[in-house]
């Protein structure tokens, strides 16, 4: 596995993804931890089957190839369950059926009880969400369910982490904020990540490189 | 309406808008009506009240000799485990196809599979996997003589085995599909299914392996949506007859087949023991329905705190690979009832253990289909006449719903699915005796309307989705270009409806082509349907006869099926060639 001393990474080399052998993007990049990659470009130019070809859940219809390496293991051909890859979508996608604690226990190692309780209890005052483990999903507000999505994902100890447009349904004090608190975990947790977006101040606030894609050119006239 | 004021409102509008208002109170009276009247002509002789054996008087005699029945404990029992046991083996095969092909192709390809049978009626089924599993049946044959060593048939329990392991294999092999297919279009609802495929997702992204991730992220959201199904089926199971008569022993039978016994008598006082014994039908179906309710609740209480303890898998590969072998296995079990079938009704000499026929006939073919014409005219002159009322109730009900712009109660909507619920043995007899009451001699008219009470509730629930989800704003258009609700229902919602009313119907017509209990107590067995010409060949007559039978009884909806399919290809090729005119 990863030995201690390197610092982690993502890295895609030689990628192109096709479809239907028409080739949609081409990619060669490192992402060090704790820096954002930021990806721009029209709807239909691939943004986001790049990112289910990282996590491994590429559509029908597509071919990819070249590699994806975490920390330096080629995770390629691994399963999407073994990859370690966290996701951030622009909902939330807390479980109904499960309360706020227990969203976050679900994306939690295995491990005591007690301890994984505190942890949660923890981590929800660290975003100010202090004494709402028990409450359902949807009583909270839109913000508050961003963050316990921002925490679900970090609990789970991923080991990169992907942000497909995931500031795009918040209002733009919220966005400001939530986008603040996601980039400085990111940093804290030294995390290399890819954020999706096609809003400018997402790109700019994330202080990293960014990438701009074209969109295909069209197969019919 | 006010707008009378402006333009006088043509006649055909007026009437129009009053069909569609009383339409609604129609269709509860219509399943209403039969079903109270029919437990309240049981629960009058029961208690001992049958005018026409000059007995006015309550007492519980009924009751008393329905408890001193031989057997009756037995009864009770194969009643109840058959139906619990069936309904769990469906919902629990049901899961586990899931959560091994939630995010796999073979998921649409498993339900193409199982959908046929789906419409097969139950009494077809039944004599499928009777050929199947009886000593001289399919599998003897095919591990004979090479594995068992027989070179005749054995005698071995199966079926008619007293304790209900056959009736429990009908019952969840046509179970199955019924739950498979409807938890599969529930979840197909566009907002619901990429809600759900999200959260699977996600509970992979989190190192979830694939069925664990569908246990505990999928799931508990989509139980409630299948818990009416499970109800049904379970509320059917514990009160079925075709499947406990073909395939369930006979000394004693299941309860509900006791019944149906003990009304057919000769001796009519044993009515009144049949009416007790059809309230107890009632109480075990309840039970039954409450059984399954606890089952869930310590369910629910046990695996709770599990759904957070973070575990991502408990054996998934070792399950996945279980699973796979089981799936086929099931599958090839099906294909092997049916093609056991196909073989008995062309077979000429047979011996034990060859898997194919000596000889290929026609003679069993020939000599059905002279004797079945008169039965097939009646299945599609009932299935028909009830189809039809069902399908105009339902759509001029729906019409009424977007005309109020408010969905029906809640109360209503459970009222639809009430012949599904009560036992159909529980009130049919009672509604038996009450035509017999009201010297109602339309014989075709009461079975059509029977029917109807089975056919309107599927005819509904297929309906009623894709009416409401019409797009509001072609009838607006509609009407801000001056068209009246009736043109608009007949111009407009109407002909985008036309695949959703064609399935409709298919669906309505199987479910009439199946109906056994209706058709023999309503009619008083003077009217033959193929249906009830099957069950009743299945026990005594030939195996080759009874296999043709059974497949004309499968043969009915799947050209209704096919004539549905064939009319939308031609649709979709008419719409092409008019788009390459223009």
């Amino acid at each position: 596995m990863s030995r201690s001393f390197e610092t982690s990474s993502l890295q895609i080399e030689n990628l192109t993804i096709l479809r239907e052998k028409t080739a949609l993007l081409s990619l060669n990049e490192t992402i060090k931890g704790g820096e954002v990659l930021t990806i721009m470009g029209p709807s239909g130019s691939g943004k986001s089957t790049l990112l289910n070809w990282l996590t491994g859940m590429l559509p029908k219809g597509f071919q990819a190839e070249g590699n994806v390496y975490l920390n330096s293991v080629n995770i390629t051909q691994t399963a999407s369950y073994q990859r370690h890859i966290g996701l951030l979508y622009q909902d939330a996608l807390l479980f109904p059926h499960l309360s706020v604690a227990d969203n976050i226990a679900f994306a939690m190692p295995k491990g005591d009880k007690k301890a994984r309780a505190r942890k949660i209890s923890f981590a929800l005052a660290e975003v100010g969400l202090a004494g709402l483990d028990n409450r359902h999903p949807d009583s909270l507000s839109g913000g508050q369910q961003a963050r316990v999505a921002l925490l679900r994902v970090l609990l789970s100890q991923p080991k990169a982490i992907l942000l497909d447009e995931a500031f795009s349904k918040l209002d733009s004090q919220l966005r400001q904020e939530t986008r603040q608190l996601v980039f400085e975990q990111i940093k804290q947790h030294q995390l290399p990540a890819i954020m999706v977006t096609h809003d400018e101040s997402d790109a700019i606030a994330a202080n990293g490189k960014v990438i701009h894609l074209s969109a295909t050119p069209e197969q019919h006239n | 309406m006010s707008n009378s004021l402006v333009t006088k409102t043509p006649l055909s509008d007026r009437l129009f808008n009053a069909i569609v208002k009383i339409s609604p109170k129609v269709l509860m009276a219509i399943l209403i009506l039969p079903v109270l009247g029919g437990l309240f002509g049981v629960i009058l002789p029961a208690f001992g009240w049958l005018p026409a054996l000059d007995k006015t008087q309550f007492n519980v005699h009924g009751f008393q000799q329905l408890i001193q029945t031989p057997g009756i404990a037995q009864m009770i029992g194969l009643s109840f485990f058959t139906s619990i046991v069936s309904g769990l083996l469906a919902f629990i095969i049901t899961l586990l196809l899931l959560a091994t092909y939630f995010d796999s192709p073979w998921l649409p390809r498993i339900q193409r599979l199982l959908g046929p049978i789906l419409v097969i009626p139950h009494a077809a089924a039944a004599i499928a996997i009777a050929f199947l599993i009886t000593p001289s049946g399919m599998f003897a044959r095919l591990l004979s003589p090479w594995l068992t060593g027989w070179q005749n048939p054995i005698d071995w329990l199966l079926p008619h085995d007293p304790y209900g392991i056959s009736i429990i294999m009908g019952l969840t092999l046509k179970e199955l599909p019924f739950l498979l297919l409807m938890t599969l279009s529930a979840i197909a609802q566009p907002a619901l299914n990429i809600k759900l495929r999200a959260q699977y997702r996600l509970a992979l992204s989190l190192g979830y392996y694939p069925m664990t991730a569908f246990f505990k992220a999928v799931l508990p959201n989509i139980y409630p949506l299948m818990r009416l199904p499970i109800l049904a089926i379970l509320a059917y199971a514990s009160a079925s007859v075709e499947m406990p008569l073909i395939l369930g022993p006979n000394a004693p039978p299941t309860l509900a087949v006791a019944i149906m016994n003990w009304f057919h008598d000769v001796d009519l006082s044993l009515r009144i023991k049949a009416s007790a014994g059809a309230l107890l039908q009632l109480l075990i179906t309840m039970s039954v329905l409450i059984t399954w309710w606890l089952l869930e609740k310590i369910t629910l209480a046990i695996t709770c705190k599990s759904l957070s303890n973070g575990k991502r898998t408990y054996g998934d590969a070792f399950w996945a690979k279980i699973i796979n072998f089981f799936t086929v296995l099931l599958i090839s079990f099906i294909t092997l009832a049916l093609l056991g079938m196909v073989f008995w009704s062309f077979a000429g000499y047979w011996q034990f253990p060859l898997a194919l026929p000596e000889q290929w006939v026609l003679v069993h073919w020939q000599s059905a289909l002279l004797q079945v014409q008169t039965p097939i005219i009646n299945s599609l002159s009932i299935g028909l006449v009830a189809t039809s009322i069902a399908i105009i109730l339902t759509l001029l009900t729906l019409e009424f719903e977007k005309q109020n712009g408010a969905l029906l109660s809640n109360y209503s909507s459970l009222i639809i699915y009430l012949p599904l619920m009560i036992p159909s043995i529980a009130f049919l007899f009672g509604l038996v005796w009450l035509q017999e009451a009201l010297h109602s001699k339309a014989i075709f008219m009461n079975v059509a309307l029977a029917h109807l009470l089975f056919v309107l509730p599927y005819v509904f629930l297929s309906l009623a989705s894709s009416y409401r989800r019409l797009d509001p704003r072609y009838a607006q258009v509609a009407a801000s270009l001056g068209a009246s609700p009736f043109k608009i229902f007949l111009q407009v919602s109407l002909p985008q409806l036309l695949m959703p009313i064609m399935m409709a119907s298919a669906l309505g017509l199987a479910i009439s082509f199946s109906q056994y209990l209706p058709t023999l107590l309503v009619g008083g067995g003077r009217l033959n349907t193929v249906t009830t010409e099957a069950v009743s060949l299945a026990n005594g007559a030939s195996r080759r006869t009874s296999a043709v039978y059974a497949l004309i009884q499968m043969l009915l909806p799947a050209i209704a099926f096919s004539m549905i399919w064939l009319v939308s290809t031609l649709q979709n090729r008419q719409k092409k060639n008019t788009k390459v005119n223009l």
